[in-house]
């Protein structure tokens, strides 16, 4: 099975950092956890259902969607409901989130889970499932009821699970899909039953162990779902929906659907076992954490926490991330919630930043061979530097997809995604 | 855009690639400390002090420079890197005041007064050096006798090139044998080395390397600092390009076209017929190598875009023959680029209006 990979450009991800696989343990509760109702910067901001000071349990109902982009958003912990406010979220917008402080039993924990027959359910039931338990696509942060009914409207579309991890840390998904294959395919199948998709690709590794793809293989070909699994090379950033199509020779990638094996297990056990999107699979790790692992951590805990729970920081770390190196946001402080987006929590040594004082262009030509839309990131910042955006959105600037592999190549450490986001920023206000 | 470098630091991504452009600098400054060396050898305390002399007037000028734009740019490397080009540029016994006037005249006037590293539009040493021949044209074409092949110091004799030059006109021969014609020294190592390497390689593919070439290309042969030590200049290239730190398509380019004309046309000999030009000889003197891998291929001052590159380098190989094979002087190599640095816009306006042609979008 050969190795697809998309054209041009790119970063190369040879050095993974190491990383010892082994069964995913349950980060601790948190004894405050803080919920942020929104997970998406365009989203509209659920209505909370609780007032402060109430008493709430373990996966009940905080609050309820209210529109596009908007999903019902539960309680990870039993406890009392302490403050709703408006914070910063660490994806750098606004939203209301209410912080519950641990008190009580616990339903969920410990308790063996119920297992539902979903089989007998049909399209309409999946559906409200999906959304009255507020599972999100982990990747976006977009509620997956939406994204799977607009898909069942157009058929004819082609899923793709993709396991593809292209930085140097998270394996996440591979770790899920090596140990929990069973209930992705399960996952999947119950997706694919909602939305109708012509085909499913599982996209993997192309240095994949066999030891996961064997069953992985089994499992496939049990499933009665038309599901292929194809390699694909290791090279930033082929995860992105462009990369992905261009490495499938499929022009459109609007006419992928694209999703997680977390995403695929979260709604596995929202059909299955009855249980909320309150939980989330992050990776901790980085050049400054002892012991990376993976955590399945409730939702609202702080990342500090988490560090914790893998030994804490081994020197000093310069940057704290959440999500990837190369599209990830700096934590403001080690307070900052996990989400349901929140797909890794990396300390960054000074030796893996490589950070640099910013200086001027040289014209070395690195961006140019970084990109992988075929863009010319330093003639669009000399462009926008110079006050022409116009030109700059001819020359290409609107498909730019902020991958972030211009400015990791950049030899002089030119923020050039920054400058790219922010014009883009500006003409939708335009 | 009126963020603090600060906030700009924070914002993904997190990790970069190894390269910096100070990096960049300083590695290929390092790379010339063998060329250095090797020229210290061969000609002792005059080459000394005048790497010295180049490298401490250029970082002054830096200094000045910084003082001036209250920038402080000494840490990227760039001013040593052109205090050493310029050094490798001159004849070994240069008065002290021409390498500090080039220096000067390269870090203040071409690139501090354009706004510093990264918006000089010509490269800096070699506009310097340019600059140097035009005021010191006497002192700039004075070239001595390595020590070795003269047995003592400060003996003048003209470089091969320029040598090969007074030739044209006159005798029916072949430059070597002119050369040899001349009583122009022979040393032992090459005698040794031309005798093994007919013996044992080229007699079996029944050819025969004439004395002299081994002469060339170690540096026993009167020529600029960084001329003679031909074999460390090779090796700091294959540094920068195995880092991939220049842009391989400017020298690849440049050298081809140039040996191929030089090849086709001739160093310039009546003895030379067509096609059989003394294409070795043409590219082991006047500081080719040196000029194509670390002044033709610098970054600021040279095309973006693999297309662009290659136009770039094919154009700066055609002028230095034409500059060295019907000009006036031996050092046609660093107007070439000079000329070509000047239609660097035009080269890649020219490059990208071809790519859209064909269909795909810049």
């Amino acid at each position: 099975m050969r190795a697809r990979g998309f054209k041009r450009g790119g970063v190369p991800v040879d050095h993974r950092a190491p990383f010892k696989t082994g069964p995913i343990e349950n980060a601790f509760l948190p004894m405050n956890a803080i919920v942020q109702l929104r997970e998406h910067r365009c989203a509209v901001e659920p209505i909370p259902v609780v007032s402060v000071g109430q008493e709430v349990r373990e996966g009940q109902l905080l609050a309820r969607s209210a529109g596009k982009a908007s999903s019902n958003v539960h309680s990870p912990i039993p406890g009392i409901v302490r403050r709703i406010e408006t914070t910063r979220t660490p994806g750098g917008f606004d939203s209301k989130a209410i912080l519950v402080s641990l008190e009580g039993s616990f339903s969920m924990l410990g308790k063996r889970p119920e297992r539902y027959l979903w089989k007998s359910l049909n399209k309409a039931d999946i559906a409200h499932i999906v959304q009255d338990k507020g599972i999100v696509r982990v990747s976006s942060g977009e509620p997956l009821y939406e994204i799977l009914s607009e898909r069942s409207d157009a058929p004819g579309f082609v899923m793709v699970v993709s396991a593809l991890e292209m930085d140097p840390y998270r394996r996440t998904e591979e770790e899920l899909l090596a140990l929990r294959a069973e209930d992705v395919v399960d996952g999947c199948a119950i997706a694919a039953r909602m939305a109708l998709p012509s085909r499913i690709v599982f996209a993997v590794d192309e240095r994949i162990e066999p030891a996961t793809l064997e069953p992985l293989r089994e499992l496939a070909a049990r499933s009665e779902l038309d599901i292929a699994i194809q390699r694909f090379r290791r090279r930033f950033p082929q995860d992105l929906p462009g990369q992905i199509a261009e490495a499938m020779d499929i022009v459109d990638p609007g006419t992928l659907f694209i999703i997680e094996p977390s995403t695929l297990v979260a709604l596995h056990e929202a059909v299955v076992s009855n249980k909320p999107h309150i939980e989330q699979y992050v990776y901790v790790g980085g050049g400054s954490i002892k012991r990376p692992a993976i955590l399945k951590a409730r939702i609202g805990a702080p990342i500090g926490d988490l560090i914790e729970e893998c030994g804490g920081f081994s020197g000093h770390p310069e940057t704290i991330v959440i999500g990837g190196p190369f599209r990830g946001r700096a934590a403001a402080d080690l307070d900052a919630p996990v989400t349901r987006t929140t797909r890794a929590v990396l300390a960054l040594s000074p030796e893996e930043t490589k950070s640099a004082p910013e200086r001027p262009c040289v014209r070395c030509g690195d961006c140019v061979d970084a990109c992988p839309e075929g863009l010319s990131p330093y003639r669009l910042l000399k462009l926008l530097r110079s006050g022409r955006p116009d030109e700059a959105l001819a020359a290409g600037l609107g498909r730019c997809s902020s991958c972030g592999s211009c400015s990791y190549a950049c030899r002089s450490r030119i923020p050039l995604v920054r400058y790219f986001d922010e014009a883009r920023q500006n003409e939708v206000r335009r | 855009m009126n963020c603090t470098k600060l906030e700009l630091r924070s914002y993904p991504p997190f990790i970069h690639d190894w390269k910096t452009s100070a990096k960049a600098a300083w590695i290929c400054s390092a790379t010339l400390v063998p060329v250095a060396l090797w020229s210290s050898v061969l000609y002792g305390r005059i080459a000394i002090v005048t790497w010295l002399t180049a490298v401490a007037a250029a970082l002054v000028a830096e200094a000045a420079a910084s003082a001036l734009t209250r920038r402080w740019t000494l840490g990227d490397g760039s001013a040593v890197l052109t205090g050493l080009l310029i050094a490798a540029a001159m004849p070994p016994g240069a008065p002290w005041y021409v390498p500090v006037a080039s220096a000067a005249f390269a870090i203040l006037i071409v690139k501090a007064a354009f706004g510093g590293l990264g918006a000089n539009w010509m490269n800096p040493a070699l506009a310097g050096v340019a600059f140097a021949y035009a005021n010191w044209p006497a002192h700039m074409r004075e070239y001595v006798l390595p020590r070795f092949v003269a047995g003592v110091d400060g003996v003048s004799a003209a470089t091969p090139l320029t040598f090969a030059k007074g030739l044209a006109g006159g005798l029916d021969i072949k430059v070597m044998d002119a050369l040899r014609g001349a009583s122009y020294p022979l040393s032992a190592i090459d005698g040794a080395v031309t005798g093994f390497l007919n013996d044992s390689l080229f007699s079996r593919l029944s050819a025969r390397l004439p004395d002299g070439y081994i002469d060339l290309i170690i540096g026993f042969k009167p020529g600029a600092l960084g001329e003679s030590a031909l074999l460390a200049v090779a090796l700091g290239s294959i540094v920068l390009v195995s880092l991939r730190l220049i842009k391989l398509e400017i020298p690849l380019a440049m050298l081809a076209v140039f040996g191929l004309l030089a090849r086709l046309f001739g160093t310039g000999l009546p003895g030379e017929g067509f096609l059989a030009g003394d294409a070795m000889f043409a590219m082991s003197g006047g500081s080719l190598l040196l000029v194509a891998f670390y002044m033709a291929a610098d970054p600021v001052s040279s095309p973006v875009g693999r297309g662009a590159c290659l136009l770039y380098g094919a154009s700066i190989g055609a002028l230095s023959f034409v500059f060295r094979r019907w000009g006036a002087f031996t050092e046609g190599v660093a107007y070439a680029v000079l000329v070509m640095n000047v239609t660097v816009p035009f080269i890649e306006k020219a490059a990208t209006g071809l790519r859209l042609k064909r269909g795909r979008v810049a």
